[in-house]
């Protein structure tokens, strides 16, 4: 008989190998046969893509540093589309990184517990928005709103020009609108995960320092964030993953332009919604130009949660020393 | 006498004892002062982020619920003309796509995900390993390129155009891995004792997984394919690339079909006003689908975690 809990570990570790190996029936084989067929689908949908967009990988140079987009002929530059992916994801970012930091604290330490399960739901329900809704919003409701109040109180700073561009001349939809919609949307996301990443800390250390006299931000700042630091990251690579990948947002509110520059108030585009928008007309070496922005899209994509996949693992080791 | 003072050393000559005193307490009033200035801050942010999506959610149910009528339900879309700008019909076609969609997406993604599910939770090999992360991967991966898949594949490759099969497809494959991850935590959280006595039992390692593992991990599994379900059904950008649109009610698997988040794409930037503002219906339909599917996952996990616990 096992006496020690060591013992009863490793005899129910051999327990579950063997009830894993011993009979290969037909419901064995029928699970590895079903994941092989999702392990296929998954190559090929990477593979495709890759197949369909070497034509145009020809010119590799003008692909990525490329400032004009001539359809249908080419050539076929893809400048615009990256600059334009991470000035507004980087603007996106850094605005919800913010807020939503902010946000997701209080929501831990200053909303009474009774609320607290009910905003924690209502921000996962706004998480769940398509979207596209979130894009006809931006197009219907802020673009009208930002022509009229918004680049008008902009442009009366000195030099906001520069990087702005100068107002008046648009017709809503630009890349600063675009990086709020992005914001907004990325939001619920953000503050949904670094919610459970702030509320994982372990409650002991939270009261320990709270018993020696520490104000509520001296926890957050000295405990808190430091214990959730890697998480919070991850957290941030995650929104920011969504936000280079979204597309119909974009597309409805960056204006569609393929313009090279990085003035904010100008209509510009991002990958994605560039994939999205031109892809209905379409045709030859532009559909394998298009599907090279995919791969290039796909290859930002797979670093972000890479990236972010470490860290909250890490964070998980984190929590288990702590 | 605070708490301070009594933490404070006790020096015998008074006027120290009463600078020590002081300092310890301005000290503390500083401490208290940028602790509630930090607080207010991230109050603001709870607020900051408050404002624009109330406000979203407000002009949404108030623009789009005046939409809503019988012709919104069951008419097909009309394109309005100078004569008549406010004939825009209904958006039936797209409600009939959408759930055609989303069935056939459903039957292609829930038998393979939760199955890799199960696998991925009950295996150790280096197969599961690797498919786990592609799973994890794959779920992340921007809808555009799910979209691109399916166009390459279902569209050009097979030769079979743009149809409901190409769209669900695209769809599926968005729901594949999220479908996978989620059964393959609820099945991992099923209690070790539990499949332990199955086999003491003498039960064949099958039956065990069949009748008492996934039967225990049944209602997580449902949540995960809800949930899964409400994300592919608001979807535009792979839907965008397959389904080809169409103006007819049509739902059979082989024929151009249309959607309700397509349709919200190709009307908000119409030029007439009706086309615009009956959007908001469309959206307002569209979120409650999304919210209802949801909120059923939520209180199904919740439910059943109540009875376990």
């Amino acid at each position: 008989m096992p006496t020690s809990t060591s013992e009863i570990a490793s005899q129910r570790e051999e327990l579950a190998e063997k009830s894993a190996s011993s009979s290969r029936g037909w419901y064995q084989w029928l699970l590895i046969g079903v994941s092989v067929l999702f392990a296929v689908v998954s190559i090929s949908f990477v593979g495709s893509i890759i197949i369909y967009s070497i034509p145009a990988w020809a010119h590799p140079g003008t692909l990525l540093t490329g400032k004009g987009w001539q359809s249908p002929t080419g050539p076929f530059g893809g400048f615009a589309m990256i600059i334009g992916t991470f000035e507004t994801s980087l603007i996106a970012l850094v605005v919800a990184g913010i807020v939503g930091l902010g946000t997701s604290l209080s929501i831990v330490f200053l909303v009474p517990g009774k609320f607290r399960n009910i905003i924690a739901t209502l921000v996962e329900l706004l998480a769940a928005i398509p979207s596209i809704v979130y894009g006809l919003w931006g197009f219907l409701v802020l673009a009208p709103w930002m022509l009229k109040t918004f680049d008008p109180f902009v442009n009366k700073f000195p030099f906001a020009s520069t990087i702005f561009g100068s107002p008046g001349q648009q017709f809503g939809p630009s890349l600063m609108l675009a990086s709020i919609v992005l914001s907004v949307m990325i939001l619920p996301t953000f503050v949904a995960i670094s919610r459970e990443v702030i509320s994982a800390v372990p409650s002991e250390i939270i009261e320990a320092s709270y018993s020696l006299g520490a104000t509520r931000w001296q926890v957050i700042k000295d405990v808190v964030l430091p214990t959730a630091k890697i998480g919070l990251f991850g957290a941030t690579f995650l929104a920011l993953a969504r936000a280079t990948g979204e597309t119909v947002a974009v597309a409805l509110v960056a204006g569609g332009v393929a313009n090279a520059q990085f003035h904010l108030l100008y209509p510009g585009t991002s990958i994605a919604a560039w994939i999205a928008t031109q892809f209905g007309e379409a045709q030859g070496t532009e559909v394998s130009a298009l599907m090279a922005l995919g791969v290039l899209l796909m290859l930002i994509n797979f670093s972000l949660s890479l990236i972010s996949r470490s860290l909250v693992n890490r964070q998980r080791k984190v929590l288990a020393r702590v | 006498m605070t708490m301070i003072d009594e933490l404070v050393p006790q020096p015998e000559n008074a006027s120290t004892r009463d600078a020590i005193r002081r300092t310890a307490h301005a000290h503390r009033a500083r401490r208290v002062a940028i602790s509630r200035v930090m607080m207010i801050l991230c109050g603001i942010a709870l607020v900051l982020t408050s404002i624009p999506l109330v406000l979203l959610l407000i002009q949404l149910i108030v623009r789009g619920s005046s939409q809503l009528n019988a012709t919104f339900f069951t008419k097909l879309p009309q394109s309005p003309s100078l004569v008549d700008p406010n004939a825009i019909g209904g958006v039936l076609n797209s409600i009939i796509g959408t759930l055609a969609l989303t069935i056939y997406a459903s039957i292609m993604a829930i038998p393979v995900g939760v199955l890799t599910g199960v696998y991925l939770a009950e295996s150790r090999s280096k197969l599961a390993a690797t498919l786990r992360v592609i799973a994890q991967t794959m779920a992340g991966a921007p809808s555009i390129l799910m979209g691109l898949f399916g166009f390459t594949l279902i569209v050009k490759y097979l030769q079979i155009g743009f149809t409901a099969i190409a769209g669900s497809f695209a769809l599926a494959v968005l729901m594949l891995p999220v479908i996978a991850i989620s059964t393959e935590i609820s099945v991992r959280n099923v209690p070790d004792t539990l499949r332990e006595a199955g086999l003491a039992l003498g039960a064949k390692p099958h039956k065990v997984s069949l009748k008492v593992v996934i039967p225990s991990a049944l209602s997580g599994i449902v949540t995960g394919c809800l949930l899964a379900v409400a994300r592919a059904i608001g979807e535009t950008a792979p839907v965008l690339l397959t389904i080809g649109g169409g103006y007819l009610n049509e739902w059979r698997p082989l024929n151009p079909v249309s959607a309700l988040p397509l349709s919200i794409y190709m009307n908000a930037k119409s030029e007439w006003p009706s086309q615009r503002a009956q959007v908001w219906g469309i959206a307002l339909v569209l979120v409650a689908f999304v919210f209802v599917l949801s909120l059923t996952a939520r209180i199904w996990a919740s439910r059943k975690q109540k009875r376990n616990s």
